[in-house]
């Protein structure tokens, strides 16, 4: 539990920020020049400025009323700023070993972010996603009590994003870590975050679960109808050409064989809320695909649209025109059927 | 003029001192005007750089007022028996104040562009304040630094006006290469300057040479 009570001078504003983060990934979400950076450093006792309270799994990092100021080395907080920032006179190996050799933890880390390739290189033969990698595992090379992560997609090219999230997706996964996730994308929060805080101008706008606070359209709306999966186990049907996998609670989804051929996974996938069909009968024998079942969990009307999400085992957001939701006289609670087309379900980045 | 091998033997060995001294004075200055404000970081550049636009002469009467037996600091130095007026002492403490501005602007530059954000990293990876400049910041900073080294030896190996006021120009004693040309000038003779000559050419050129390959390196680090 991350528990904050903050205030941090900017150049163009005050930062403040009260909130308990309890999740395991939240995501810092905002426009550039929210204070998101600022925050991460604050927690990270980078700025000497802070006042108020931070408080981290029960140690106080920052307490003005006990007069206490841990300094960065003792906050046993990993930080990943925006480019790595690995230092260049030393290999991936020795960046990574900086805090100290740690056999055990080495073996992990070079399994779960893939580093032996990169392990005898500069900084300046790695790529930005790799850089990405050398910089995480250094971070988490010390056991820290929390990950800090500043926008680490926003230095990678479109191609290489979804291989680091992946990656991030597997850390969340298979590193018992809490992490605070910098961006200005919501679909990348919602790809990794369960929750997110919203900052606008150095003020907290929102604080809640990812799913509900990133599909809301009084905050910027990107996400408002993107879902997020994530599949694994997949099955293999070469002769028909698709590939079968899971979501984490079950739901089977046929997606195109391009798509899972050489992923690695489990596979983070996209579904616009867009390419979504929805019935509210049994559909008959169709194309697509993936026909899904659930209820009508949420309905909001807008002057041109309307924003659904549906309980099928995997809850998805889905958009209609308003004229397509008054016409199926739609109300919460009611069953749905919902058609997805195969390639309508795209690799994260893609 | 004393024999050319121990002119340059001594030369080169009065500069080398002088350079080793000013390294520590210099690191730590130029590592510790960061802290300061503005207003006194510019006090004590300035300060740091007199040398470097003063008339070497002035510099050298500055030295001569300090350390003379009336002086604040010739005093108690007398009192302690400690001579240093027209000793090889004068010409390494002549040749390191002059040389000084160099080695420590150069410092400044390698020690202000290495990105702070490295020790700021390196902090939060458990290093101390002392620890992260030791591991990161000063092995950035490393190649401008020696460069700046170099060039400060350059000039200590070259300095004239002020250890002729301090040092004299006594052969055998304290005479420098660049004290033993201007004799030979002098007293008109000019073929024994010119090996004295070829030989500053020689050295400036590889220093020049060493200190362009340093700086090279650094902005491939920062790259």
């Amino acid at each position: 539990m991350i528990r904050l009570d903050l205030e941090q001078p900017t150049s163009s504003f005050l930062l403040r920020v009260r909130a308990d983060l309890a999740g395991r990934v939240t995501a810092i979400v905002g426009p550039s020049g929210a204070g998101k950076t600022s925050l991460l450093e604050a927690i990270a006792g980078l700025r000497s400025e802070t006042r108020g309270r931070i408080e981290v799994d029960g140690v106080a990092f920052l307490s003005a009323a006990e007069g206490i100021r841990l300094p960065p080395e003792r906050r046993r907080v990993g930080y990943v700023p925006q480019d790595g920032a690995l230092f260049p006179h030393l290999s991936a190996r020795r960046n990574i070993e900086f805090a100290g050799p740690d056999p055990e933890r080495m073996r992990h880390l070079r399994d779960v972010l893939d580093l032996d390739p990169l392990l005898d290189r500069h900084p300046r033969k790695l790529s930005g996603g790799e850089r990405q990698r050398v910089a995480i595992a250094r971070a988490l090379m010390m056991r820290p009590r929390l990950l800090l992560l500043d926008e680490p997609l926003a230095a990678i090219d479109q191609t290489r994003k979804e291989r680091i999230v992946s990656f991030l997706a597997r850390l969340r996964r298979e590193i018992d870590v809490p992490m605070v996730y910098v961006t200005h994308l919501p679909l990348e929060a919602l790809a990794l975050a369960d929750e997110a805080l919203v900052l606008d101008a150095g003020r907290v706008v929102a604080h809640g679960p990812a799913q509900a606070l990133l599909h809301r359209r009084d905050l910027g709306g990107a996400a408002v109808a993107e879902n997020v999966l994530e599949l694994d186990h997949p099955r293999f049907d070469r002769e028909r050409g698709v590939v079968r996998a899971e979501t984490p609670e079950g739901m089977l989804l046929s997606i195109p064989l391009e798509t899972a051929d050489g992923a690695r996974w489990p596979l983070l996938v996209r579904v616009s809320g867009d390419d979504v069909v929805v019935f509210t009968a049994p559909p008959g024998p169709l194309s697509a695909r993936n026909v899904l079942e659930g209820p009508l969990v949420e309905l909001e009307l807008f002057d041109g649209s309307a924003d659904l999400l549906v309980g099928t085992p995997t809850p998805l957001r889905v958009r209609l025109t308003r004229d397509a939701a008054l016409d199926l006289a739609l109300r919460p609670g009611m069953p749905l059927w919902l058609a997805l087309r195969t390639r309508s379900i795209r690799p994260f980045a893609g | 003029m004393a024999e050319l091998g121990w002119i340059v033997v001594f030369t080169v060995e009065m500069a080398l001192i002088a350079t080793v001294l000013n390294v520590p004075l210099a690191l730590a200055l130029a590592a510790g005007v960061e802290r300061l404000s503005v207003r006194w970081r510019t006090l004590v550049d300035a300060v740091a750089s007199l040398p470097l636009v003063l008339p070497p002469t002035a510099v050298g009467f500055l030295l001569l007022e300090l350390l003379s037996r009336y002086g604040p600091v010739g005093r108690a130095l007398d009192r302690a028996g400690v001579e240093i007026l027209f000793t090889p002492r004068a010409v390494v403490l002549a040749t390191a104040v002059m040389s000084f501005p160099l080695m420590y602007r150069a410092f400044r530059i390698a020690l202000g562009g290495a990105d702070r954000r490295y020790a700021e990293v390196a902090r939060t990876l458990g290093a101390s304040p002392a620890g992260a400049f030791l591991r990161v910041t000063l092995p950035l900073a490393w190649p401008g630094m020696a460069s700046g080294i170099v060039l400060a030896w350059c000039r200590a190996i070259g300095e004239f006006g002020a250890t002729i006021l301090i040092a004299g120009n006594i052969p055998g004693r304290t005479q420098t290469l660049a004290l033993a040309i201007y004799q030979a000038v002098q007293t008109g003779r000019e073929r024994d300057a010119v090996p004295l000559i070829v030989l500053a050419v020689a050295v400036a050129l590889a220093a020049i040479g060493a200190s362009e390959m340093l700086l090279r390196r650094q902005r491939e680090h920062r790259a």
